[in-house]
């Protein structure tokens, strides 16, 4: 599904990817992990295509699609989401409206029908039982005044409709308390598909007790220095990432 | 970035075509006979005449007020005519099937048909085009409801105790000095008096059209709403294309009478000029309204149109009890100045007004509100609020506030809040992310910004706002 | 045209003056007399000053700030001999103003600042050498005494991560006539605190300014007190002429009586990434008068500006009169800018609450009132100073509406 090779990305001219390299497949969630600053969001704002991060080499492929040729919303209607860790506000465009406009979007490049209004009002509400928003909730603005864990649940409902191949949840635990955590855990695990995969970007183990990764990957100055199993989080809970920058330094060091 | 918002919001100005009609028009230049000779092609009665005059004699006196923040070449008064109309319209049709076709399907091309079958049903139009009234249409159907609506010459000729009462009450011929050249000059516009009790049965419009070329437009408008009434207005506005500036000098004057309620709502799209600011209307307008007791005006616009715009629609709260709004969203872009805002004067007990006002600049316009919020020493218990945002667009616009907040009562509370803000890189990326591509996204988040005002606007003008700020609303989502 | 202005004029005409003041005079003679209709001055009649003639020109020195230790500055005396290593203060002639200071921070275009270029027969000038953090506040104070009309100027540089407080302090209620100007060029890393105590009162009119120019990283703490009187005016200039540059400008008057107080600020952001925050907090009792005019101006290239200007104020008679007019001129998309002003009268729901808690209507009146203004006092980092005011603030309010 997912083919990242040699991914070098910078900010304002200062590398962040230092040569990352992945391989999802359908139906697979993998998990990132990794210290502050070792370019987690990075990752998922260079799939995406956020103005400002700079692809220096590598390539990233979507399904066979080269994702770096593509502008954010072609990006969006190939399958990809990405749940932001800070949800921006937008005034006076209802929640609705938009997701609207988002499905409309999709529909019209995938070229085929988008559902009726009536058919999204259901799933919208649907959703928003799903994530435990009141229905008012589609009516305000995008964010508008929202709550951290309401605009985090806002991110999980927009997915729940949006019906992703790929979906990056960045940092999607920060904030959130244990109650929305679940609410947005078992959101997100009523996503989980054969043909949908997930990357869960985080800094702690968590968020991983309610959602089972297939895979763990380290990410550590800009590359993934580390993967296996879910046994590998509660290795780096017990351990924290000390370990693994001192080494990585030693490394550098040798 | 910007420069996809700024494509976004590129448009073609799609009312700027000229009609081929065959006008009287004077020769330009203003002078007494001028003014007599427009009261005479009018047939005025004296007393109109001499009020005319008594204006020109002020307006000579007055100077150009500056104080706006615009700025623009100096007008050559002697330069405009100050009449224009159409040669078929000298035999005044009885009706629409006499009035020349050319003129029927400009109003058609512009979206507004003047045959009444194919009008939205619930909207009678005042059509002016130039200096002259076109058509006014559903009159007979008005006039069994008590409610006259008719062009302001024959108002003159018709009820003349009405106009002499009422015309210069509000907005006096001294106020400023493009109300004084407007008092002198005025050709047409729309009179409307609704009777005691009646709450008008229709929307009325009035859609004012230029289309000679070095004309000025000086309409008049007069809504006088007897005690209990109600009334809700429409007034739209569009120009030819022309590489000159044009000057439109508007006078609207609304009475409000004890528990009526009169609402204005403007969509203003004349043309704007290019780019670099070559042509385009100079739009001075000077609107204001009267609340008696319990009374209640709201004026609601979209400015959209015009190089420069000089425009405080007011409220002047004399009744106790009385309510004043204003909701405004104006757009600038290219090389558009717009200064324009509200003045709430609150002279009765327990008055309130609401001012929203909505900026947005793009390209290397200037976009202001000047507003004033006065509260008299009689106004205890007054109430304002008021609330100004801009949106920049760009790093090449100006966005300005200039509200003015004067109180004389203890009692009266006052409230100004104004914010800027822009159209951010992380919302466009959201949008984006969620497939949405960038000129829909701009539109939404335009729309979004306006949405207070959007919803005091009636359906149908709500709709064509939002496509004159190329947001397509469709659907009824939200 | 007015006969104190005429008078102004011809007096300025004979003295010797340096080339910069010459320029000022001539700008003068080519500015009209302020009347209702120009905007700077929109609700400040100018009549007591038209019809003023000085008699005396005494100057004394307004009392003490109790538990403020400073070094006192009375304008016409001879200057304090022993001064903090880095401090350098002395008293420029008519004739010998310093170039490289005068007149570089105010702005040309307030009248009364014009009048001072020529006539300031006090000229001080201030200097902190880089690096010198002078811990003693200077105190430039005057008691406006019958019948004088005294020009006072001050020059202050503040070089590169030198840090100085000055207090501005004006007393006195009978009839005289006063401007006082002072410019701070505050340098890059460099911090200023700043009083200006415009305590004067009844016949007593000052009108003048502090005006500032910031540079990278440096720091503004400005604070200033108003009672009113026939015409007491001050203008704030900030200009942000460096980056990373942070002002604070706090401001209360409290106004009883016929006083007229007007309040104009300007804060030009002129770079990226400057900071201004204004707190502004008025009352007015009696048949007084509060003017207070507050314009923020993002220039092209203040990118990522981040200004707020706040202003209250509490109308508690029906015979005063409150007139604000807070300004935005943004030509800058990324900024964060916002403005918001209020009038009203004591919150009716707080005055009854302190009632049913047994405290009667004045009293509590007075601790609301307090309330509203003391905010600000509890802000200005000398605590000498706020201590010093507090009763005398508390004193105007135990009076207002009597």
């Amino acid at each position: 599904m997912l083919k990242i090779n040699n991914l070098q990305a910078s900010v304002e001219e200062k590398q962040i990817l230092k040569g990352l390299n992945l391989e999802i497949n359908p139906g697979e969630v993998h998990a990132i992990m990794g210290p502050n600053g070792a370019g987690k969001s990075t990752l998922g704002n260079v799939l995406s295509g956020r103005d400002g991060y700079e692809v220096n080499e590598g390539s990233a492929e979507l399904d066979g699609a080269d994702l770096f040729d593509l502008e954010p919303e072609e990006r969006a209607h190939a399958g990809l989401f990405l749940a932001f860790q800070y949800p921006v506000e937008i005034p006076g465009v209802s929640n609705l409206e938009f997701l609207k406009a988002a499905i409309e979007a999709h529909a019209k490049a995938n070229d085929i029908e988008p559902p009726s209004s009536a058919e999204l009002l259901k799933q919208a509400k649907e959703a928003c039982k799903a994530v435990d928003l009141p229905l008012a909730f589609l009516k305000r603005g995008v964010n508008e005044g929202f709550s951290g864990g309401e605009k985090k649940r806002n991110e999980i409902l927009q997915m729940m409709l949006l019906k992703p191949k790929l979906a990056i949840l960045d940092e999607t635990d920060s904030g959130l308390d244990i109650d929305a955590l679940q609410v947005v855990a078992k959101g997100v695990n009523s996503m989980r598909a054969a043909d949908r995969s997930l990357i869960v970007v985080t800094h702690y183990q968590r968020l991983l007790d309610y959602i089972k990764p297939d895979f763990v990957h380290v990410l550590a100055d800009g590359k993934i220095v580390k993967s296996g199993g879910p046994e590998l989080a509660h290795e780096l809970e017990a351990q924290g990432y000390a370990w693994l920058e001192n080494g990585e330094k030693a490394g550098e060091n040798a | 970035m910007t420069e996809q918002i700024d494509k976004a919001l590129e448009r073609e100005y799609e009312a700027g075509f000229v009609s081929e009609i065959e006008s009287d028009t004077f020769e330009p230049g203003l002078n007494e006979d001028v003014v007599r000779r427009i009261s005479a092609v009018k047939g005025e009665p004296e007393w109109m005449l001499e009020w005319r005059l008594k204006a020109f004699r002020i307006w000579q006196e007055m100077e150009e007020p500056d104080w706006a923040h615009v700025g623009y070449d100096k007008i050559d008064y002697q330069a405009i005519s100050y009449y224009s109309a159409p040669k078929s319209m000298a035999d005044k049709p009885k009706s629409l099937d006499e009035v020349d076709p050319e003129l029927i399907e400009t109003y058609n091309k512009l979206g507004i048909p003047l045959h009444e079958q194919e009008m939205l049903a619930g909207v009678a139009v005042d059509a002016v085009f130039d200096s002259v009234s076109v058509v006014t249409t559903f009159r007979e159907k008005l006039y069994e409801a008590g409610v006259i609506f008719c062009p302001i010459s024959e108002a003159v000729h018709k009820y003349p105790e009405l106009v002499q009462k009422y015309l210069g009450s509000v907005v006096p011929q001294k106020d400023n000095y493009f109300a004084a050249l407007n008092c002198a000059v005025f050709t047409d516009g729309s009179f409307v008096y609704i009777p005691k009790g009646v709450r008008c049965p229709m929307e009325l419009s009035t859609y004012f059209r230029i289309n000679e070329q070095n004309t000025g437009q000086f309409e008049r408008t007069l809504i006088i709403a007897d005690e209990g009434s109600h009334v809700s207005y429409l007034e739209g506005c569009t120009a030819p294309q022309r590489d000159e500036n044009q000057l439109h000098a508007a006078v609207v004057e609304l009475v409000a009478m004890d528990d009526a309620e009169i609402k204005y709502s403007t969509v203003q799209n004349w043309y704007p000029g290019d780019e670099n600011g070559k042509g385009g209307i100079y739009n001075f307008v000077t609107k204001r309204g009267v609340c008696h007791t319990n009374a209640k005006i709201s004026w609601t616009q979209v400015e959209t149109g015009s190089s420069v715009t000089w425009k405080y629609p007011s409220c002047v709260l004399k009744g106790d009890n009385s309510i004043g709004e204003f909701y405004s969203v104006a757009l600038t872009r290219g090389a558009q100045q717009a200064d324009t805002g509200t003045k709430m004067i609150h002279i009765g007990k327990n008055t309130k007004s609401t001012i929203i006002s909505k900026g947005i600049s793009a390209g290397k316009s200037n976009n202001s509100y000047r507003g004033l919020v006065r509260m008299n020493p009689g106004a205890d218990g007054a109430r304002n609020f008021t609330q100004c945002d801009s949106l920049l667009i760009g790093d090449k616009c100006g966005a300005h506030t200039f509200p003015y907040v004067e109180s004389r009562n203890p009692s009266a509370i006052v409230e100004h809040e104004a914010t800027t803000s822009k159209v951010s890189d992380d919302q466009m990326f959201l949008c984006q992310q969620r497939g949405i591509d960038p000129e829909k996204a701009v539109s939404m988040i335009v729309n979004g910004f306006c949405k207070e005002v959007f919803k005091e606007l009636p359906m149908e003008f709500a709709v064509e706002a939002g496509k004159l700020l190329e947001v397509s609303l469709e659907g009824s989502v939200g | 045209m007015s006969h104190w202005f005429e008078n102004a004029i011809e007096r300025g005409e004979q003295l010797t003056l340096s080339a910069q003041r010459t320029a000022s005079l001539e700008l003068l003679k080519n500015t009209p007399w302020p009347t209702r209709k120009t905007e700077a001055w929109k609700y400040t009649p100018l009549k007591a000053v038209q019809g003023f003639n000085a008699t005396a020109s005494e100057v004394l020195a307004a009392e003490q700030i109790e538990g403020l230790q400073a070094i006192d500055v009375v304008p016409g005396s001879e200057l304090p001999t022993e001064l903090p290593a880095g401090l350098t203060m002395q008293w420029l002639a008519a004739d010998d103003v310093d170039a490289s200071l005068f007149q570089q921070v105010k702005p040309n275009r307030h009248l009364f600042g014009l009048v001072n270029d020529v006539l300031a027969e006090n000229v001080l000038q201030i200097r902190v050498a880089a690096g010198t953090e002078v811990a003693t506040p200077i105190r430039i104070v005057q008691q406006l005494t019958a019948g004088s009309e005294t020009h006072v100027r001050v020059l202050v540089e503040i070089e590169e991560k030198a840090s100085l407080t000055v207090i501005e302090q004006f007393a006195g209620s009978e009839q005289s006539l006063n401007t006082l100007f002072a410019e701070y060029r505050i340098a890059d890393d460099a911090k200023l605190e700043h009083y200006r105590l415009a305590l004067q009162t009844e016949q007593a009119m000052s009108l003048g300014g502090s005006h500032f120019q910031l540079f990278d990283r440096s720091q503004l703490n400005s604070n200033v007190v108003g009672f009113g009187s026939d015409v007491s005016r001050i203008d704030m200039d900030v200009r942000h002429s460096g980056q990373h540059a942070f002002a604070k400008l706090n401001a209360i008057y409290l106004l009883d009586g016929k006083e007229l107080f007007d309040l104009h600020s300007t804060i030009e952001h002129e770079m990226p990434n400057g900071t201004t925050e204004e707190n502004i907090r008025g009352i007015a009792a009696g048949s007084a008068r509060a003017v207070f005019n507050g314009r923020i101006h993002i220039h092209r290239d203040a990118q990522k500006t981040l200004a707020e200007l706040n202003n209250r104020n509490l109308l508690l008679s029906n015979k005063a009169e409150i007139n604000t007019k807070p300004e935005l001129e943004i030509y800058a998309d990324d900024v964060r800018c916002a403005h918001g002003a209020t009038i009203a009268e004591t919150d009716k729901t707080a005055l009854y609450y302190l009632q049913s808690r047994g405290i009667g209507k004045e009293e509590a009146q007075i601790m609301l009132n307090f309330a509203f203004i003391n905010e600000l006092v509890d802000d200005m980092p000398n605590q000498a100073i706020a201590e010093w005011l507090r009763p005398q603030l508390r004193q105007r309010f135990a009076k207002m509406g009597e």
